[in-house]
């Protein structure tokens, strides 16, 4: 792959919340036009590598960088992110949601919503437009989110587990909506811990574990280089090692909160006899 | 406009409609604010006056016993609403133990009882009563209302007997002509006292106390909703997003703090048409001075707010730190109320909260201190200032995004 067409370059991050290491070391690139999935467990670093991606957090060491060579944060008008939560105002309606954003980016709403009934179509939202999110489905307010984050025309979509708690048929219509950017020559990062969906939607797959890239290629690539039979096999090969818990901003208790945390925090309860019964097992 | 100015009016006007958009803002907002001062000044002393105008014509039964019939003293009472029953007795113990009368007036039997022992020329008297009835303490009123007018007549009747005059006696000092005309304040200035007395603590309190509500739902509250990480990842700068809530909590707070000086000036106009007080003599530079002191304590008010919310984890936290920290103007502000203004010093006017209560004290007053504006102002400013950097800080704290949910 040629050099102009790296997008989205992350080198050697580092991120740190506390004594603890979220991300060690996290370099790849996404080439323009790719669709790159990032599979995980839960705690794996997915979540803080797209919020790092998205500009919303800082590396402690190393840079991610968008086109060339400008810090992230400083181009966040080419980035279209759906956070897990979807982040929608629930008295305001889908059409309101998706207009304060495109304004924020300093997108006129006619073309904001002239981009939104485009995809709206895909995603069979056009009659929800005008309706508060209140009332919304899991699967309405993910593709409200989706239409939020496409509004602007972004060069590149981050996507934080889009499937998540949606139906068969919902999951389909955002899947099928990624393959449409992908045909329209977009750009997409897939955060997923379902390897499946990562195998058909991605061109190329980076397997986090404990904040550390396990695996970076397509799905075939990572099947062939860990001499398994199934990618579910190749991803039980790479992420054998105990997954490690996370304690974010521990280190930003003030004394108070650590006293009382001391005194009142439930404690892991011990039973008598507990410690031969381990040692037996 | 500039792409700042724009992004900082969106997030203003988005935070606005979207709080508007709740029922109960418009109630806590509009509603309460509007009806407060008049439900307190107009609807509330009519019902206190029909409330009075009710006992009034409350029927309540006494029993007077006495040793010596007081003839003049009965017929003191308004024999049509008072239903009087005399019983001839004598005393041996103290007038005040209830004894065998107890459970009479406790059973509401009677609703009073008084007890009168005339003995060397003295009228030694008790009023047996319940204190929790308001048909016993009405009972009790009037036997008090009565023997004053009893030992009036008495007191003034010896007078007359030991050949004094009776009103040169009793009232051997007078004002002469009418008080209120030798006040060389002017109406209007005896009303800005009135209105420093109450005016700045309402202020205080109102600006404080309604900007908590927003102040935390565009922060901790979008935090637990997970909708300020999709902001977070938005091209606007912390900054802009600060000051765009800024904007929009100023924006609700000052329309509740609006409506309620709309309110206040309502009932004041009801009473001052009932003479009660007057229209507040005000220059032009007092004015536009009181509208900077406000304008600069609703800064540092709700940039602290807003902070303090933003470094809260949870809606239920950022309550429990706001909710109680109102102790921090209410206290103030009732200090405030105490300081005389007659040769006050300067350095109260650098006291943050009390500097911007005891500027509007004495702008109310119409006087117009430069030393003491010049101290307030730059004090006020610089509150505000550092209450803004705190702010600021706080927005752009990196685990602000996470949510505990």
């Amino acid at each position: 792959m040629s050099e102009q067409n790296v997008l989205l370059k992350i080198s050697n991050v580092r991120k740190n919340f506390a004594e603890v290491v979220a991300l060690d070391g996290v370099s790849f690139e996404i080439n323009s036009g790719e669709v790159v999935g990032l599979v995980g467990s839960n705690g794996a670093g997915k979540t803080t590598l797209l919020r790092l991606m998205s500009g919303v957090y800082q590396p402690s060491s190393g840079s991610v960088t968008l086109g060339n060579d400008t810090p992230v944060h400083l181009m966040r008008d080419n980035l279209g992110v759906v956070p897990e939560s979807t982040g929608l105002y629930s008295r305001l309606t889908a059409w309101e949601n998706i207009r304060y954003h495109s304004r924020l980016y300093g997108i006129d709403d006619t073309i904001a919503w002239k981009r939104t009934l485009k995809f709206a179509q895909s995603l069979d939202m056009e009659e929800n437009l005008s309706r508060y999110t209140k009332g919304f489905s899991r699967g309405m307010r993910q593709k409200t989110a989706l239409l939020r984050a496409l509004a602007h025309g972004p060069k590149v979509l981050l996507l934080d587990e889009p499937t998540a708690g949606l139906d068969i048929t919902s999951a389909r219509t955002v899947r099928a909506l990624v393959e449409q950017i992908k045909q329209e020559g977009g750009t997409v990062v897939y955060s997923t811990h379902q390897l499946f969906e990562a195998q058909q939607v991605c061109d190329r797959i980076i397997i986090i574990h404990n904040g550390v890239v396990k695996a970076d290629g397509s799905p075939d690539e990572l099947i062939q280089q860990n001499n398994c039979s199934t990618l579910e096999e190749a991803y039980v090969e790479l992420t054998q090692e105990k997954a490690r818990i996370r304690f974010e901003d521990s280190n930003k208790e003030s004394g108070i909160t650590k006293l009382w945390n001391r005194l009142f925090r439930p404690k892991t309860p011990h039973y008598a006899g507990e410690k031969e019964l381990i040692e037996s097992e | 406009m500039s792409k700042s100015t724009n992004r900082i009016k969106t997030i203003a006007k988005k935070e606005v409609v979207e709080f508007v958009r709740d029922w109960r803002t418009i109630v806590a907002i509009i509603i309460i604010p509007i009806l407060m001062f008049p439900v307190l000044f107009i609807v509330f002393p009519i019902l206190l006056e029909s409330e009075a105008a009710e006992l009034d014509s409350m029927n309540v039964s006494i029993e007077i016993q006495y040793n010596e019939y007081p003839e003049d003293f009965v017929s003191l009472f308004n024999q049509s609403t008072t239903i009087l029953t005399m019983v001839n007795t004598t005393f041996t113990d103290s007038l005040s133990e209830p004894m065998g009368d107890l459970d009479r007036v406790r059973n509401m039997e009677l609703d009073a009882i008084l007890r009168l022992n005339y003995s060397s020329d003295v009228w030694f008297y008790s009023i047996i009563h319940l204190s929790t009835s308001e048909s016993s303490n009405e009972a009790k009123s009037r036997i008090i209302n009565s023997l004053i007018l009893f030992e009036d007549n008495i007191t003034a009747n010896r007078i007359s007997e030991g050949g004094l005059d009776v009103n040169s006696t009793l009232n051997p000092l007078r004002w002469d002509g009418d008080s209120s005309a030798a006040d060389v304040a002017t109406e209007g200035e005896q009303a800005g006292l009135i209105l420093s007395l109450f005016i700045p603590l309402v202020l205080a309190i109102w600006t404080f106390s309604s900007a908590i509500q927003p102040s935390i739902d565009m922060t901790a509250g979008e935090r637990e909703r997970g909708t300020l990480e999709a902001l977070l990842g938005l091209p606007c700068t912390r900054n802009e997003l600060l000051m765009g809530k800024w904007l929009g909590v100023a924006t609700i707070t000052s329309v509740g703090v609006l409506l309620q000086i709309f309110g206040l000036l309502f009932a004041i106009g009801y009473l001052a048409s009932s003479d009660f007080i007057g229209v507040p003599d005000l220059s032009l530079e007092a004015i536009l001075l009181i509208v900077i002191s406000i304008m600069l304590f609703a800064v540092m008010v709700v940039a602290l707010e807003l902070a303090l919310a933003m470094r809260s984890h949870s809606v239920k936290e950022a309550g429990s730190i706001l909710g109680p920290a109102i102790i921090l103007i209410i206290f103030p502000a009732l200090f405030t109320q105490v300081i005389n203004l007659d040769g006050i010093e300067s350095f109260w006017f650098s006291i943050p909260v009390i500097n911007i209560l005891l500027a509007l004290r004495e702008l109310l007053l119409d006087r117009v201190i430069v030393e003491h504006v010049f101290i307030w102002m730059l004090t006020s400013i610089l509150y505000a200032t550092l209450a803004a950097y705190y702010a600021a800080r706080q927005f752009k704290r990196e685990d602000i995004v996470t949510t505990l949910s």
